[in-house]
């Protein structure tokens, strides 16, 4: 079952257009966005979440548009965005505690189970945590709620090896559990780890999205690396 | 409904926009023109719509599972209390002053507006304008926060300009009466001043939720 299908989506600036991004995200897959720095990732997401208004498109979520849902869709999905950091001077348990009272379906054991495992002081405020730090916050707070899918833009990105290890486990583990995982990222090697699916934007189009091993299968050399793979498609886009 | 405006009041507002609150009660200055007070209350607020821009308030809004126009409609609520509160201080400010204090010379002797309904009324055309012009126009970027309150600088100033000199036009002292003789008409002008909030507020309120969904943040 499709957990989010992206349609025709389109969005105009002046130097940069997303055209006609389409995919679909499945219950119970993660799925790896991969794409160079200004490729359309980050703006796919935003129009994902209504946080941007596409020129065309439609986005649906567990099969209802998100234009009319929203408030029900962004129930079932958590969101987090690297490094960004929400009321700085705020404490962490202030801000869970508002953020907490947003959803029927917040799971207090899980929030203590990631609040521990990221070794996060609910007594600080994002000004006193490192870059790392607010990004496993942000996951804290994407992560506690029982979402059927997450949207994680660059979830490891600041992340030291042995917690984006611990991250990568937790995803394998709310796919076990019917969890669509949807993270872009520019660390291929996670990709390699845990991906079932790929969508692979260059320069505003989708490229590719395929399960990994059809990506493979169609892209990549015999003996080639999913980053080599990666690096040669988007080496033959740039000269294209 | 109930949850934003708790994040309103414990995330995004700032302690000022509460301790502003109390010039509400500047009311009851003698000999100072005390439209300024319902003024610097908005200040307060604005001062409170800068912190939550720096702590990024709108975006974590719009990710909360909520419509987005909800995010809007939170943030004029939490407005509207706020201003709500004040116009609680400077109405009883008003009655002290009215009752009290009637008898006291520097009320009696007072140069300039009274406090009386029709104060309350302009303090309400006031905190409209607030709402109208620097609420409806953050939500146009919800970022950009200068031009609206600048423009709503130089409006509300005029506004009390004209406020505070309303009395001095022939007929229109009754406006500024001291003492009960013209409160029904004053009444009548508080209830126009109330009248012009609530239109702008819910005009601009409904423009702001239509600019806020075409808005890229």
């Amino acid at each position: 079952m499709a957990a989010a299908d992206v349609r025709g989506l389109v969005k105009r600036y002046p130097s940069f257009e997303l055209r006609d991004v389409t995919f679909s995200l499945e219950t119970g897959r993660i799925t790896g966005f991969v794409g160079r720095n200004g490729a359309g990732k980050t703006t796919t997401i935003k129009a994902m979440l209504n946080m941007i208004r596409p020129n065309g498109g439609e986005v649906c979520f567990f099969g209802k548009p998100l234009a009319g849902n929203e408030a029900e869709i962004k129930k079932r999905v958590g969101y987090s965005t690297g490094t960004v950091s929400w009321y700085p001077r705020k404490k962490i348990r202030d801000i869970v505690s508002i953020v907490r009272r947003f959803y029927d379906t917040w799971d207090e054991a899980a929030c203590r189970r990631y609040t521990e495992m990221f070794g996060l002081d609910m007594e600080k405020t994002p000004l006193e945590l490192s870059e790392g730090m607010k990004v496993k916050l942000n996951l804290m707070l994407a992560l506690s709620h029982r979402a059927e899918m997450l949207i994680l833009d660059e979830p490891t990105s600041g992340l030291d090896p042995f917690s984006r290890s611990e991250l990568l486990d937790v995803f394998t583990g709310l796919k076990a559990e019917g969890v669509a995982v949807f993270f872009s990222t520019h660390i291929i090697s996670d990709l390699e780890k845990c991906a079932d699916d790929i969508v692979y934007i260059s320069r505003g189009r989708i490229v590719a999205a395929l399960p990994k091993e059809d990506f493979m299968r169609t892209n990549a050399a015999p003996g080639e690396s999913l980053e080599d793979a990666l690096l040669r498609l988007e080496g033959g886009a740039i000269h294209a | 409904m109930r949850n934003v405006l708790i994040k309103e009041m414990r995330l995004s507002a700032s302690p000022l926009t509460y301790l502003f609150i109390l010039f509400g009660c500047m009311f009851l200055i003698p000999g100072y023109p005390i439209l300024c007070g319902a003024f610097f209350v908005t200040l307060g607020i604005f001062h409170g719509f800068q912190s939550a821009r720096e702590a990024n308030d709108i975006v974590f809004s719009t990710l909360l599972p909520i419509a987005k126009k909800d995010v809007v409609r939170g943030k004029y609520i939490f407005v509207c209390l706020i201003e709500g509160a004040a116009w609680v201080l400077m109405g009883m400010s008003t009655a002290l002053r009215m009752t009290a204090f009637s008898q006291a010379e520097v009320y009696r002797a007072n140069a300039l507006m009274n406090a009386n309904p029709f104060a309350l009324g302009a303090a309400c055309v006031i905190f409209g304008l607030f709402n109208g012009i620097f609420v409806g126009g953050f939500f146009r970027t919800a970022y950009k926060l200068g031009k609206p309150f600048v423009i709503y600088t130089i409006v509300a100033f005029l506004v009390i300009t004209a406020a505070e000199s309303l009395h001095f036009i022939p007929g229109l002292s009754r406006l500024n009466a001291f003492g009960a003789a013209d409160v029904p008409l004053q009444f009548a002008a508080m209830l126009g001043g109330a009248v012009i909030f609530a239109v702008m507020t819910v005009l601009s309120c409904r423009k702001a939720c239509k600019d806020f969904e075409r808005i890229d943040l």
